[in-house]
Order: C-alpha cells, then structure tokens, then sequence
C-alpha cells in the first residue's frame, strides 16, 4: 500500500535514541512495528515512521520470576519458541497456537511484531489473548524518560484503542512464572479455516487457580478467574455474563454475529474447562 | 532523500529514495526488476513475495529504507548458471500457472516454506502458502509443484520425470 504522505522515516540504533524521538510521536508520526496492518490501509494522516527494527532488543528473555518478550519479537519468533526449552513452564506450548491464530500467512507473522499486535488493540489480536490468559505485565517507555507497568489487557480500550498516551512506546510484556508453570487450552472459531478469529479462548489451570480468556467474541477481553476449576454452570453463566457486560457486549463484525460468538464463547469455555481437567 | 544500500540478487546498490517509497516500487521502477509484481496494492495477494534478509516478505508492505543494509532476493535472482532454480523448474514441469501473474510470489514463497518444511503435505503447502492468492484459482498444480519440488530438492534426489500435470483449476 502507498504511503504517499510518509515524508521522514527514523531508524534508532539504540534506547537512547529512541526516547529522544518519543515526544515527537503523534498521530502524523507513529511507530513501526511489523507494519502488516500499517502498509494494508491508507494513512493519510501519516507524515513520518520511527521504524523500531534496528533496535536490537533481546526477544525473550528468561529469570526466575518469568519470561520477558520484546514488543519488537515477531509472531514467527514466538511460535516457534521450543516448549521442550522450557520444561518447568508448560505454558510455554500455547504461543505456538496464539501465533498461528493471527489471520495471516507465514510471512506476516514474520514481521508482524507481538507489541504491534497488542497496540493495535483488534478484539481478534491473539498476542492480546496469550497476554490475558498469562496474566502479563506490559512495561510502558513515557515520553519523559521514564516507564510504568500495567496489565495487558488493560491497554485495550476497545476495537483498534489502546490506552496508551501520545509518545508512549510499549517495551515489552512479562509472562509471570506463576501462570507459565499452568497448563493450558485454546479454541479458536473463525468463518474460514484460517480467518480471522470470531472467538479466541485460552484457559490456564495452575497452582494459582483456573483463569478463562474471552477474546475476539468481545471488543475487549474478559479475563474470569477461580480459585480451582468451576462447575460447568458456574463458567457458562460468567462467561454468559462478560459477554452482556464487558465492552458493549458481544462483539458484531462481518467475521461472524454475535449471536454465534456467544454460542462458540460458551461452547469453548467447556472444552477449555474439561481439557484442563473440569468434572461435573 | 535516504541514502539506502542494498544488496539485490547479489549487487549491491546505492540509491537516493525517498522515505515513502515501497520495497517493490524500488525494485520495479529503480531497478529494473519488473518480475516482482504489483497485485493487490493491500498486502492481500502475495504477488509482491520477495526474501529480504532470508525471510519472505511481501515489498508492498515494506519500505525501501527499511531495506537498507539488507540482502534482498527476488524471483530474478533465482536462476544458477542458466538452471533454474528447482521451484522455478518444478513450476514449469508441473505447469503451475494459468495467467501467471501470481508466480513469482508464488515461488518465493514456496521457497521460504521448504526451507521451513522440506517435505510438506499438501495441507502443510496449502497452509504454506495461504498469503499468496491465485485469482485464476489454479492451486491444484501449484500445490503439486512445490511438492515435486521438495522431492527434488531433497539431499541425493536425482532428476526425476516431472509430476503428471491435471487440468486447470478454475
């Protein structure tokens, strides 16, 4: 896709150089990622790119208390991220299924960035799902020089709004040890195979309880905690309820009704539920 | 102006761009490389498939100051020696274009799946090169061509007679 108005692109080699852009971010000057959505539309308000590629950071990083992602990690880059690397962390075999959740080929997802995905806020961005069931922390870059820290899910605000304020640049998310040492459950439905996703669910069941993901079937996550695995009734009732309350409602798109997304919701909430080990 | 770097089928060149210059109008109006294709002008088709950098990527969807120190292959970049590259080859033996105009997305992105997968199953090519769209439906030979590729590109494989060519898709 043309982008005819683009009239400064800015590569920054290391941190530093990058904060000095920060306060000249803005809706005429963005950041990019991948730029798999960028380049798909036109951007006419668009007048400069910071290319975040050259910065060289680390895309995982792993310690004690848990595995840290670069924004700038491809989908590719997490995929195929080796669970048998990571053998105290379960877990880690759900990035595979979430990378391939995104409608896209293989050469999206190698470039199409994990904090693109976020920031780009999509009920369907499934970085948005595996960040929600894993309970990961976002840390925020401000344009002042310094960081806060903040739920993923809470960066959605609703279908393509984040919540991040002008020249806030997403650094990377941290996956908790706590939730990658869970087992863990997707289900995704979508109109074609490989489509975009109507309902994208994740569940984790670990020593900090069982955790349930709404995603795609909202405008927002739904994130629905429990002590130990639920009783079919109870799961299907809350998830009946995110569903009347979180974000509007369920979400309506030409990927499916919602009506559809509320069946395939409550539908995979059970699956998830008896797949990680639910009676009754 | 950005000054830009590039090594493009093995040349390396230097060229003044501007900053909103796609990858693929570089190599087209710049270069001279008309065999990478312009399709879709949204990042849907595919037909724009290069490798930059090892990895395919669709250059409508990247620009040509983001390929600035980089390596990039396109379908002209292919041949050895006056022999086409075995994809190119497993293309023309199978007959795995009807218009023609999606191929040379086609190939590199074939390519980049065999070095992925070098013995896929037809789902796993099918899968494989779902980002790349055929607009005279002609998969059938096209999915049997990237899997008479693999065979042939296997380490010891010998020249082989070609796969039987079916009728056209559409």
């Amino acid at each position: 896709m043309d982008l005819l108005t683009v009239e400064t692109f800015a590569r920054p080699t290391d941190d530093d150089a990058l904060r000095a852009l920060q306060p000249t971010l803005g809706a005429d000057r963005t950041l990019l990622g991948g730029g798999t959505w960028l380049f798909s539309v036109p951007q006419p308000h668009l007048a400069g790119v910071v290319d975040l590629a050259g910065l060289g950071w680390e895309p995982l990083v792993a310690a004690g208390d848990g595995l840290t992602v670069a924004a700038t990690t491809t989908l590719a880059a997490l995929g195929d991220v080796d669970p048998s690397s990571y053998p105290a962390w379960p877990a880690v075999a759900s990035f595979r299924g979430c990378a391939e959740a995104l409608v896209g080929s293989r050469k999206v997802r190698q470039v199409a960035t994990v904090g693109g995905n976020v920031c780009l806020a999509l009920p369907a961005a499934p970085m948005i799902t595996l960040a929600a069931v894993l309970d990961a922390t976002a840390t925020i870059w401000l344009p002042d020089g310094r960081s806060r820290t903040a739920p993923v899910v809470d960066l959605v605000a609703g279908p393509q709004r984040n919540a991040l304020a002008p020249g806030e640049v997403l650094r990377s998310l941290h996956l908790p040890a706590v939730a990658l040492r869970a087992r863990t459950a997707l289900r995704k439905a979508s109109l074609s195979p490989l489509g975009r996703s109507a309902a994208l669910l994740a569940g984790r069941r670990g020593e900090d309880g069982f955790v349930l993901a709404v995603t795609a079937s909202l405008p927002r996550p739904a994130v629905l905690r429990y002590d130990d695995v639920p009783t079919a009734g109870a799961l299907a009732a809350d998830v009946a309820a995110a569903g009347e309350t979180v974000g509007g409602g369920w979400y309506d798109d030409p990927h499916g009704s919602p009506a559809w997304r509320r069946a395939m919701s409550l539908l995979f909430a059970e699956e998830i539920r008896r797949e990680l080990g639910g009676t009754g | 102006m950005a000054r830009i770097r590039t090594t493009v089928d093995g040349l390396v060149y230097e060229d003044d761009v501007e900053p909103r210059m796609l990858l693929v109008q570089y190599l087209r109006e710049r270069l001279g490389k008309t065999g990478t294709v312009i399709g879709c002008d949204t990042s849907n088709c595919g037909a724009c498939t290069v490798h930059l950098d090892g990895l395919s990527v669709k250059s409508c969807s990247v620009l040509a100051v983001q390929a600035n120190g980089s390596e990039v292959l396109t379908v002209e970049g292919l041949e050895r020696d006056g022999q086409l590259h075995p994809v190119q080859q497993a293309f023309h033996d199978n007959h795995a274009l009807q218009c023609g105009y999606c191929t040379p997305g086609m190939i590199m992105q074939s390519i980049d799946l065999l070095g992925d997968n070098p013995d896929p199953t037809e789902q796993e090519v099918r899968e494989g090169i779902e980002g790349n769209l055929c607009r005279c439906t002609g998969y059938q030979n096209i999915v049997r061509a990237v899997q008479d590729a693999a065979q042939k590109m296997k380490p010891g494989a010998t020249a082989s007679q070609p796969a039987s060519v079916a009728g056209g898709g559409a």
